[in-house]
């Protein structure tokens, strides 16, 4: 494989998992413009770690994760009264306290001579355990695909549990769920902190893969990209947002012919295929043929 | 003391221009009941045609103006026909998104037209500051206040003494008895997609006026202090729009002043969210029923 596409597929990749992380939280019904701080906090997070701490990756990424999820259900306590827009702003305008505070943030030590760690405005570089270790790229893409297999298999196990159950009759209606015994700001909580998890997650592989960070890396429009990709694919199943993520990323790099172009191109696509399909490509209804339809061939053979 | 007072009156004047700013944002979310987050790119469009005449023709600012406004108004329409009146009731996060998606797209085509970084805008007087005992004013500062107390005053006028401001007060109200009543929902939505936008344009002429620059970022600048003010000021309330945009802008111009610009922004978004966690209703909204702008509701 050539490093270009080897680069294409890493950032696909990563990008999938903060994908995934606005996800969670439209199965429960509830819209967030936010999941850029978790992932920024992971990045950060994950890349003090193994730059400043001397941590092995096999640690700081799960300890990314974990900062991550620990940060979502602080936010996610206060926050999950509010519903809809309330809820969506309040993501905002955290996300954007967050962003705002990195650039703020420093925390240098010398490392081999030289200091290294996040320095405000002018960013947080040379995370360079993946060459540091002699991981080269395309071993460092397999690890992250590895995680986002798992994760997609955690994925379908959770969608045929009790716990997808009732994530999903949240987000159709919360009050009927709290009738039927559902704790209803419990699993929203627990939402919020899978959805914090993936997305720090997603950013302790995210600062590794590109050895540099900056605070405006994680900006809204990190945060809106994230929530559009599970409309765009579908919310019927974990595979939409990667979906959307394929879509924007792999078909955008395809057509580079059109470069100019091309935001005219998909926002016009987008805003069309939203108005035939406003839950997504993957919806509930195609997700369910598609099961019927397998669970008929697989009893016929 | 002194600087007190100057910058609580520096923040008025900007401030007067957020609040212009959460108007139009108000009115789209009151008859949509959605969140149009390619307000602030629809304004940047009207921008960018007035500066594009500034910088080929020379016009002056009271052309600008008007190009911008018209411009503002045309790409409100244009938004609502594609991501709002095609979109089924339940589908409200599909709009949001398809809006976003639209953001995008202006935002390309602006950069197309003119591809430079920043672009001159014309300035609305080049008189000296006005000095009034200890304290300082610019005198376009003043123009943009008396500008939004006006238009605050014109549009008042128009939603509670016109047939037509009549006619959207029962769609925000409730839009099935609304139309039962004979009221043409779909065209009012527009028009009043229309008009929104082009008061947005019009506070983002004023915005410009005073900074004398554009950039393709004003579509977002202009979306996230929309935003921040209507939710200060609580959402659905016209008169919170103008006193949450004065609040934002008297915030800043204190942390500014105090503190620098990064802090500036960091202390508007702690005020938003102060307010959304202790008085998610803002200064004059009404308290949000559990169901309003809920996604699988809309």
């Amino acid at each position: 494989m050539d490093d270009y596409l080897i680069g294409v597929l890493s950032n696909i990749g990563v990008i999938s998992f903060i994908a995934l992380s606005a996800y969670v939280l439209l199965l429960t019904g509830e819209i967030s413009f936010g999941q850029q701080a978790f992932f920024a906090i992971g990045a950060y997070a994950a890349g003090v770690a193994t730059a400043l701490w001397g941590w092995p990756l096999a640690i700081a990424i799960p300890w990314g994760a974990a900062i991550g999820a620990a940060a979502a259900v602080l936010v996610g306590v206060p926050t999950l009264r509010l519903h809809g827009l309330y809820f969506a702003i309040a993501t905002l305008a955290f996300a954007e306290m967050v962003r705002i505070l990195f650039e703020l943030f420093r925390y240098q030590i010398l490392v081999d001579g030289e200091w290294v760690g996040p320095n405000g405005t002018d960013g947080f570089g040379n995370i360079r355990y993946i060459f540091e270790n002699d991981i080269d790229a395309f071993h460092f893409m397999l690890l992250i695909y590895a995680l986002l297999v798992a994760t997609l298999v955690g994925f379908m196990l959770l969608e045929r549990s009790r716990l997808g159950v009732i994530f999903r009759m949240i987000g159709e209606d919360e009050t009927l769920a709290g009738l039927q015994g559902v704790s209803v700001a419990r699993h929203k909580v627990l939402a919020a902190g899978i959805a914090g998890a993936l997305a720090g997650l997603g950013g302790g592989l995210y600062a590794h893969l590109t050895t540099y960070v900056e605070p405006r890396n994680f900006d809204v429009m990190l945060g809106v990209h994230s929530l559009a990709y599970g409309l765009i694919g579908g919310l019927g199943t974990a595979f939409g947002p990667l979906l959307g993520v394929l879509i924007d990323i792999g078909l955008l790099e395809a057509v580079r012919a059109v470069a100019g172009y091309r935001m005219i191109i998909f926002g016009g696509l987008v805003a069309l295929l939203l108005i035939v399909r406003p839950r997504g490509l993957l919806d509930e209804t195609v997700v369910h043929r598609i099961g019927q339809a397998w669970r008929l061939i697989s009893a016929r053979t | 003391m002194v600087d007190l007072v100057q910058n609580t009156i520096d923040g008025m004047m900007i401030g007067s221009s957020y609040g212009l700013l959460a108007l139009g944002f108000t009115v789209i979310f009151g008859v949509m009941r959605r969140l149009n987050l390619s307000y602030g790119p629809s304004i940047m469009i009207g921008a960018y045609i007035g500066t594009f005449l500034y910088v080929q023709l020379g016009v002056g600012p009271f052309a600008v103006a008007g190009a911008m406004v018209s411009g503002a108004a045309i790409a409100g329409i244009y938004v609502e026909r594609l991501c709002f009146a095609p979109m089924q009731i339940g589908a409200g996060i599909a709009s949001m998104v398809s809006s976003f998606a639209i953001w995008m797209q202006l935002e390309q085509a602006a950069i197309l037209v003119l591809p430079r970084h920043t672009y001159p805008f014309p300035p609305l007087t080049t008189g000296a500051l006005l000095e009034w005992g200890p304290f300082l004013l610019r005198p376009d500062h003043l123009i943009v206040f008396g500008s939004a107390v006006g238009l605050t005053a014109g549009i008042q006028i128009a939603l509670y003494r016109t047939r037509f401001g009549l006619a959207l007060r029962a769609i925000i109200d409730n839009p099935v008895a609304a139309h039962l009543v004979g009221i043409n929902v779909r065209t009012a939505v527009m028009l009043a997609f229309a008009a929104a936008s082009a008061i947005g344009g019009m506070a983002g002429f004023l915005v410009l006026a005073v900074d004398q620059q554009v950039t393709p970022m004003f579509g977002m600048w202009a979306t996230l202090k929309g935003l921040i003010a209507m939710m200060i000021g609580g959402l659905g309330s016209i008169p919170g729009a103008i006193f949450g945009g004065l609040l934002l802008g008297v915030v800043e111009t204190h942390s500014q002043w105090y503190f620098g610009p990064q802090i500036r922004d960091l202390t508007a978004y702690v005020v938003l969210f102060a307010f959304l966690l202790m008085r998610p209703s803002g200064l004059l909204g009404l308290p949000p029923a559990p169901d309003t702008a809920s996604p699988q509701k809309r």
